[in-house]
């Protein structure tokens, strides 16, 4: 039993039971939290394999944004208590489970009975540690021979993005210019106000709300030194 | 398999660990007492000799409270959430270089826990992951206040996160790799430039990208002035309105962490860290490190809050746009030589 | 089984689809399909990775990679649909999105 083999039945079996975790909790949130303890399980496996760029790509993109975002919509889209999931349709419960039974002896026959075996390639480990690592050896591979397909992967997130932006767009037309005008102000706190409309410009208060409301002694403004020691300091008592 | 190697690896990660939970203790003595003295105050003077043995009176007061848990909570996750962001929160100095490597019994012992060749995405993955410790916390505490606070902070830690990496990627175009040694190493060369001898810390060739990851870091821990998910005038405070207690010192502890982790990162990517006139050694990084911590502690006093608003547009509108510039230009002069860098 | 051979992380892969699968024909909370359709895509990238390893080529590596990125853009598409959905639904219960069924 090699120590790897070791390592890797803990972390298969820590994110298969933390996948199942993710489809049988009855909170979507313990469900997210399952979900992000199986990413970084599966982060780790890819460490083992050798993979360690994807690992931590793995961790930034999937549990740090995808993730997040799914809690995000979480909280904002369920803020009141919701009925159970759980009950009714048996049915479809059932036919779910057998039919991911039936798949994965069918998946486990193929994988016992046959083997795959590929054309090695050419990056052994001396030869991904000739250039300086995994990550150096990643981006020769994808500077070159994958360079196509990057560009149409970040023209595939721009769309993304324009989606999203779209999607997320207010109802009505004057919120969409009134959005639309705020691009290029960035309020730094300008001393004339914000951007915000009349935050800035409220009027001032007037005499009426400037007086206290009760004193048993009438307020007096100091207009030099001396007349501080007429006034008893607070706390203080005055024996006369 | 290398089992020595492996054991002096943890006992020196023991060590980190210990000497880092330490420096957090202290951290709270030292803003409470520099951030007193620049308000014309005193600060806590009287525990102990100047004070310091408050951090173990605050301990002391902090344990002895009664453990409060709300009766909507989540209560697995309310008591998980600030457990996640403290344990997160050192992780980060595994990969820090604490000096050269020393010869023990013919061995070569490393003074760092391990050197990965991602290290620094290693580090932003972890400030990543860190981001569930606050939207957990804030949800598990069954308050609305709480999850709208948590909201806020996580977004303002996810947008300054992208402005944290992309600042760094000038650094990794100039030195072709992502592992601290290997970026220290490149800072040992010498920088001519004109007459000037001087060594290449980044911070001369990429003074942009150490301003972008300045700002960026300050927020990214939730530190004044971009502080506004937990201060107290504001949404009562945040997402740790409803711990109490030991629990509640978690997320402070883990804020300190965090900045003392950063700002070991800060002078180990732009500093130099252990390079210094005389002698190389981790005096150098300490003495690096706590310049930048007396930067946090000095923002925290001098500048008012960031409105959300502020906040969010400055990250999008103004960092992101000079982060992507920082990186054009880095890729242009390492291409086109002008024999700058 | 004393050395880590293709089979491994073949079952691996499948036993992570497989449980993805059953979520998402079994669950009604929209969001819980969208996690079971990423538990999916990460089960084929731990195939792609394991073959990657396991051939000494980077084409797996990458490939993997385009994935994340492509799963990054998917997700932000359908959680945009999700809330959108919601706002006018006032449920996350996926039976009750029978607007193009009547």
């Amino acid at each position: 039993m090699s120590i790897q083999v070791l390592v890797f039945y803990l972390l298969a079996i820590v994110s298969i039971g933390a996948a199942a975790g993710v489809v049988l909790a009855r909170n979507p949130v313990h469900s997210a939290i399952a979900l992000m303890v199986t990413f970084i399980n599966v982060a780790a496996i890819y460490v083992m394999l050798r993979a360690e760029f994807l690992a931590v790509a793995q961790v930034i993109v999937y549990t740090g944004a995808i993730l997040v975002l799914v809690v995000f919509v979480l909280m904002l889209v369920q803020q009141q208590d919701l009925p159970e999931f759980h009950g009714g349709r048996p049915l479809r419960i059932a036919t779910g489970f057998v039919l991911g039974i039936l798949l994965l002896a069918e998946v486990l026959a193929a994988i016992l009975t046959r083997s795959l075996r590929g054309q090695p390639g050419p990056w052994t480990p001396d030869a991904v540690a000739a250039v300086g690592g995994n990550i150096q050896a990643i981006g020769r591979e994808l500077y070159s021979a994958y360079t196509l397909p990057i560009q149409v992967t970040a023209i595939v997130l721009l769309m993304a993005t324009i989606g999203a932006i779209f999607l997320a767009r207010p109802e009505t037309l004057a919120e969409r210019i009134a959005a639309a005008r705020r691009i290029f102000t960035i309020s730094l706190g300008h001393p004339k106000g914000t951007d915000l409309g009349p935050i800035g410009e409220l009027p001032a208060p007037s005499q009426a709300e400037l007086k206290p409301a009760s004193f048993t002694r009438p307020l007096i403004l100091a207009k030099s030194a001396d007349e501080f020691t007429e006034q008893p300091a607070w706390g203080e008592v005055v024996r006369r | 398999m290398d089992w020595i190697g492996l054991l002096i690896s943890y006992i020196f990660g023991f060590i980190v660990l210990n000497v880092l939970l330490l420096c957090m203790a202290y951290m709270t003595w030292f803003e409470r007492r520099v951030l007193a003295l620049m308000q014309h105050r005193v600060g806590p003077n009287r525990t102990g000799p100047f004070g310091l043995l408050q951090p173990i009176a605050d301990a002391v007061k902090l344990l002895a409270k009664e453990d409060i848990v709300p009766a909507n909570a989540d209560r697995l996750v309310f008591l998980v959430a600030p457990l996640l962001s403290f344990m997160l929160a050192p992780l980060g100095a595994l990969v820090i270089p604490f000096g050269d490597s020393l010869t023990l019994f013919g061995r070569t012992v490393h003074l760092y826990v391990t050197d990965i060749n991602i290290a620094v995405l290693y580090f932003l993955a972890l400030g990543s992951v860190g981001v569930y410790g606050i939207i957990l916390g804030g949800y598990a505490s069954g308050n609305r206040y709480s999850i709208l606070g948590a909201l806020r902070s996580t977004a303002q830690v996810i947008s300054y996160e992208l402005v944290l990496g992309l600042s760094l990627v000038g650094i990794f175009i100039l030195t072709g790799s992502l592992s601290l040694v290997d970026i220290l190493r490149e800072q040992e060369q010498t920088l001519t430039l004109g007459p000037l001898q001087l060594p290449n810390w980044f911070i001369l060739s990429q003074p942009l990208a150490f301003v972008l990851f300045l700002i960026a870091a300050v927020a990214e821990t939730n530190r004044a002035p971009f502080d506004l998910p937990e201060a107290e005038t504001e949404l009562i405070a945040g997402y740790i309105t409803e711990y109490s207690g030991f629990r509640f010192s978690f997320y402070f502890l883990a804020e300190y962490i965090n900045m003392i982790v950063v700002s070991l990162m800060a002078s180990t990517l732009f500093l130099g860290g252990i390079d210094g006139p005389f002698a190389r050694g981790v005096w150098w990084l300490i003495l690096k490190a706590l310049i930048f911590l007396f930067f946090y502690v000095w923002l925290r006093a001098t500048l008012p809050r960031f409105r959300y608003d502020q906040l969010m547009g400055l990250a999008w509108k103004v960092l992101l746009p000079l982060a992507l510039l920082n990186i054009a230009l880095t890729g242009l002069v390492r291409l086109w030589g002008l024999g700058l860098l | 089984m004393t050395h880590l051979t293709t089979a491994h992380f073949l079952f691996l892969s499948a036993a992570l689809f497989i449980i993805g699968m059953v979520g998402v024909l079994t669950r009604r909370n929209v969001l819980v399909i969208f996690m079971s359709i990423e538990l999916m895509l990460n089960a084929v990238n731990v195939s792609f990775i394991g073959f990657a390893w396991e051939q000494q080529a980077l084409t797996g590596q990458v490939f993997a990679l385009f994935i994340i990125a492509l799963a990054a853009a998917e997700a932000v598409i359908g959680l945009g649909i999700i809330v959108a959905l919601s706002r006018r639904l006032d449920t996350v219960d996926i039976d009750e999105v029978r607007q193009l069924r009547e």
